[in-house]
């Protein structure tokens, strides 16, 4: 399923709409980006409460096919342009990480 | 110069998470014990009773004013201040940026200033192991326009540790060092997170009881115990240095 299917399907905002046509292979939910770099999969789709500008870097050495901030938790300017020049999918959803984990799992395995 | 023994890294009774046993008196009394040259009391979020524990001790051992400084992303860091006009200062500010969550003594443990005649000053009433909501680089910018120098507490351990919370370094040259976790060798840490290599690395006891007081320490080679040499040999300046002690038995 792709980054588009799933904005579309789960109602989220795209902050950085770098590549939508992204294959998502699955999903990863964790705050610590350490855990992130060492057990998320190439084109998981990252779930996270973390803005900080390490997320962007986090998330182009897993080569995630995307970040979804939860519970309108928008990072800065500077998080949303870096993502922009690394080509990272960056969206937003005012729901909470249960929930949006929930709804995109049952997405990807239907 | 000459080496001093460094425990920069102590919490007193006034972070929830510590023992009742930690007063001002008491940590004056083990940090000689422990034969300690330079202490700081490092509790969350607050400053107030490294007050106490400074007049108290009058220079034996030499004690910096610090706080432990828990960030948006719950990144921990340590923070020292030349004075206690700019702790106390910023303790202030960081109050307002603490949740509203009461502290309830049964489930967090007790809040207490505590002055130097072991006399309860009064019972902090918001929770202090919270982060307060500013982002690290805001808090790091607000700990130096004060003065204060800001070091990431064991940085490899989870929770708090800023590589563990974290991932990376941010960018930038700050942290100029760092604190690794009392129990982690030099060799795990560098294993581990080879982006320590290079900064100069800190251990401290972290200790919440008296007995942890002086269990981990770092030696600094400076002119004097004062933040300003401190700054120095974290740069590295004129043959100021840095050189941790070695790692304590780990805890639980």
């Amino acid at each position: 399923m792709t980054i588009q299917a799933i904005v579309e399907e789960l109602g989220l905002e795209a902050l950085v709409a770098a590549d939508l046509a992204r294959e998502v292979r699955g999903g990863y939910c964790s705050d610590l980006l350490s855990d992130v770099l060492a057990h998320a999969k190439a084109g998981d789709l990252w779930i996270t409460h973390q803005r900080h500008l390490n997320v962007v870097a986090v998330a182009k050495l897993r080569e995630l096919s995307g970040v979804i901030c939860v519970r309108g938790l928008a990072p800065g300017p500077d998080v949303i342009s870096r993502a922009a020049d690394e080509k990272i999918n960056l969206l937003l959803t005012s729901e909470d990480a249960f929930e949006v984990a929930g709804r995109l799992h049952r997405l990807l395995h239907p | 110069m000459r080496w001093f023994r460094a425990d920069l890294h102590i919490h007193s009774v006034l972070s929830p998470c510590a023992s009742l046993a930690m007063s001002p008196r008491r940590i004056v009394a083990e940090a000689r014990r422990a034969g300690l040259d330079l202490i700081a009391v490092c509790d969350h979020n607050a400053g107030e009773n490294g007050r106490y524990v400074r007049r108290l001790a009058g220079g034996t051992p030499a004690v910096l004013m610090g706080m432990e400084i828990q960030t948006e992303e719950e990144v921990e860091l340590l923070a020292y201040f030349a004075d206690e006009e700019s702790c106390i200062l910023l303790q202030e500010e960081l109050y307002q940026y603490l949740p509203d969550i009461p502290c309830r003594p049964d489930l967090f443990g007790d809040q207490l200033v505590v002055n130097a005649e072991d006399e309860i000053v009064r019972q902090v009433p918001h929770l202090l192991l919270a982060p307060v909501a500013l982002p690290l680089a805001e808090v790091v910018r607000r700990v130096e326009l004060v003065g204060g120098l800001a070091i990431p507490a064991h940085v490899d351990r989870v929770p708090g540790g800023l590589l563990a919370v974290l991932g990376l370094f941010p960018e930038g040259e700050w942290p100029w060092a760092v604190e690794i976790a009392p129990w982690t060798s030099l060799a795990a840490a560098w294993a581990a997170w080879p982006a320590l290599r290079g900064r100069p690395i800190f251990r401290a006891s972290d200790a919440h009881i008296p007995e942890e007081i002086g269990r981990a320490w770092t030696e600094l080679l400076l002119a004097e115990p004062s933040l300003a040499e401190l700054r120095a040999a974290v740069r590295g300046e004129e043959g100021r240095a840095v050189r941790p002690g070695p790692e304590a038995k780990e805890d639980g």
